[in-house]
């Protein structure tokens, strides 16, 4: 008997597909045991909605005539005192007089249609340029504390320490409100100024720590050898032992920007109107409790996905030198 | 061209200090080549690490063509690039090609232009024998390959000195040959060479003068000829009679 053994792996997948699908199915039964009807079909319009604008005469008159143009209708109204004749476009289906009608200034001719984007597009806008503005800061701030962290001034040293045990002693969501309430009342911050700052010092003490660990993990020859060639502390860091360090922590620096991505939620709590306070106003008014919930859920994950796939093909690309 | 007076490092390793260089003093000159050999421990790698002050010394003085290292006026970024070094472990630059590897610091540090850099490596590369290579990482190549890019990488620098410590003994051993062979062209041309190696025989044909280190002290200071056939010190009969 060898003792690598060849074992075929479908009963495997097999198994895995059924686990799945209880899990479905019990979802499924769940749902129906609290009696909740689902809704699905008012989700699309929290994302995109036809937004109908009445359209009124702007003067009293007769309509002289009306020629269709498009899926839209020109209306012609002629004054009664003899004036300037006006036009309105309205939409044919919405078209609410017909030529001849006498009508007053302000009486509705029609409507015209626009499509609007719904606050659930704006607030996943909002949450990934939060997370996004939030992460380029957190991760400036991030290099200068791990290098702060690692310098030999002690002054640099304890003041990185300090800022770091502080913001990961704390939970982010008291952060958020020290922020918002003290400083941002004391500095006298937006509140979007408020929250983005929030979460690039959360993300910022630990990327600080993520960053101090790759540095840390570069084989001490490399600076030895920038060094004997004459290369300064500053010169060995920037072109050595930086570059290396950052190719390194690449995977933990994108599960810590994945995260970013969901703690950019806790921003609801001071009024931005983020994916989940979206969800949440939507919910008040749809009550399609459910649905929102997962959608707003499923569209996180859209986002985490994108991002993991992105930092999975850069890390790849690095990998050129190995 | 080197100068060492009463030279002294200690290590405070869990309390106990280590003297790894203890009060050395000698000195080598314009061309000449030295090998530094002893048994492990014996302090001639850190010797030869002060030299160019990667290890920080407590005691004594080191001159490179006649600037003191420990001054405290003393650029030590400008005695380092005079001062070439080798490296057991290459030490090169993983993220960086060949190529990169040679003309980084010329850039940096001697602020040439990008075209004077490369064209001084790849003559570099050329002379060691691996200018096809240029383009490739470090990982990519054998170990004797990469410790012939260390030298080249090094050279770049137009160094006074070059300090090579233990250059083959992370070889595989049909490489080691090839590495001795950059050396030896280097030491017929002229360069100034403090050398730490366990190659006898490269002892034997090269250098000038053998210095040998036991206990963090230069026991003995002799030319090949006399050190290999009759040491003085016991510890060299001793250390000879087990490597040879």
């Amino acid at each position: 008997m060898p003792l690598k053994r060849h074992q075929a792996q479908w009963p495997w997948h097999a198994l895995l597909g059924l686990i799945l699908l209880a899990m479905a199915v019990g979802l499924w039964i769940a749902t129906k045991r609290v009696n909740y009807e689902w809704r699905w079909e008012r989700v699309p319009q929290y994302f995109f909605y036809q937004d109908e604008r009445a359209q009124s005469a702007p003067l009293a008159g007769v309509v002289s005539q009306i020629r269709p143009d498009g899926a839209y209708s020109r209306v012609d109204i002629k004054p009664a005192d003899g004036g300037a004749p006006a036009a309105v476009a309205v939409e044919t289906e919405t078209l609410k007089v017909k030529a001849g009608d006498t009508v007053a200034e302000g009486d509705e001719i029609g409507a015209q249609r626009h499509w609007q984007i719904g606050p659930l597009t704006k607030g996943l806008w909002v949450t990934i340029w939060i997370s996004f503005v939030s992460g380029f800061f957190g991760l400036a701030i991030g290099l200068v504390a791990g290098l702060c962290r690692l310098s030999p001034n002690p002054t640099l040293r304890g003041l990185a320490v300090f800022y770091i045990e502080l913001i990961r002693g704390t939970p982010l969501l008291v952060q958020i409100f020290i922020f918002y309430f003290f400083i941002g009342t004391v500095l006298n911050l937006d509140r979007i100024v408020a929250g983005v700052g929030a979460l690039a010092l959360f993300v910022g003490a630990y990327t600080a720590e993520i960053i101090r660990a790759g540095i840390q993990s570069i084989a001490k020859g490399q600076t030895e050898a920038a060094r004997s060639l004459g290369m300064t502390a500053a010169e060995t860091m920037l072109h050595i032992v930086l570059p290396q360090a950052l190719k390194r922590v690449l995977p933990p620096l994108a599960g810590q920007f994945i995260s970013l991505i969901k703690d950019s939620s806790l921003v609801s709590v001071i009024a931005i109107t983020d994916l989940t306070k979206s969800g949440r106003e939507i919910i008040t008014s749809s009550f399609a409790t459910f649905e929102i919930w997962f959608t707003v859920a499923l569209l996180y994950l859209v986002v985490t996905s994108l991002l993991s796939q992105l930092l999975f093909w850069l890390e790849r690309r690095f990998a050129r030198s190995d | 061209m080197i100068k060492v007076n009463n030279l002294t490092k200690v290590f405070a390793s869990r309390g106990k200090p280590v003297r790894a260089v203890d009060d050395v003093s000698t000195q080598v000159n314009k061309g000449e080549v030295v090998v530094i050999i002893g048994p492990s421990g014996s302090g001639k790698s850190t010797f030869l690490r002060c030299l160019n002050g990667l290890e920080a010394f407590d005691d004594g003085q080191v001159i490179i063509d006649g600037v003191d290292l420990g001054d405290s006026k003393t650029n030590i970024n400008t005695v380092r690039r005079e001062v070439g070094m080798v490296f057991q472990h290459f030490n090169l630059f993983p993220h960086k090609t060949v190529l990169e590897n040679v003309t980084l610091a010329q850039r940096v540090v001697r602020k040439r232009k990008a075209d004077e850099a490369e064209n001084k490596a790849m003559a570099l590369l050329t002379k060691v024998g691996i200018a096809e290579k240029a383009h490739e990482y470090p990982s990519r190549l054998s170990g004797g390959q990469q410790q012939r890019v260390a030298i080249a990488r090094a050279l770049a620098m137009d160094p006074k000195v070059m300090l090579f410590d233990e250059p083959t003994s992370a070889l595989d051993p049909e490489m080691v040959g090839e590495v001795l062979e950059v050396m030896q062209q280097l030491a017929r041309e002229g360069m100034t060479m403090a050398v730490v190696t366990h190659e006898m025989g490269f002892a034997r044909e090269v250098a000038q003068r053998v210095l040998f280190m036991d206990a963090g002290k230069i026991l003995e200071d002799a030319p090949p000829a006399e050190f290999f056939t009759a040491p003085r010190e016991p510890r060299a009969q001793t250390f000879l009679k087990q490597v040879l």
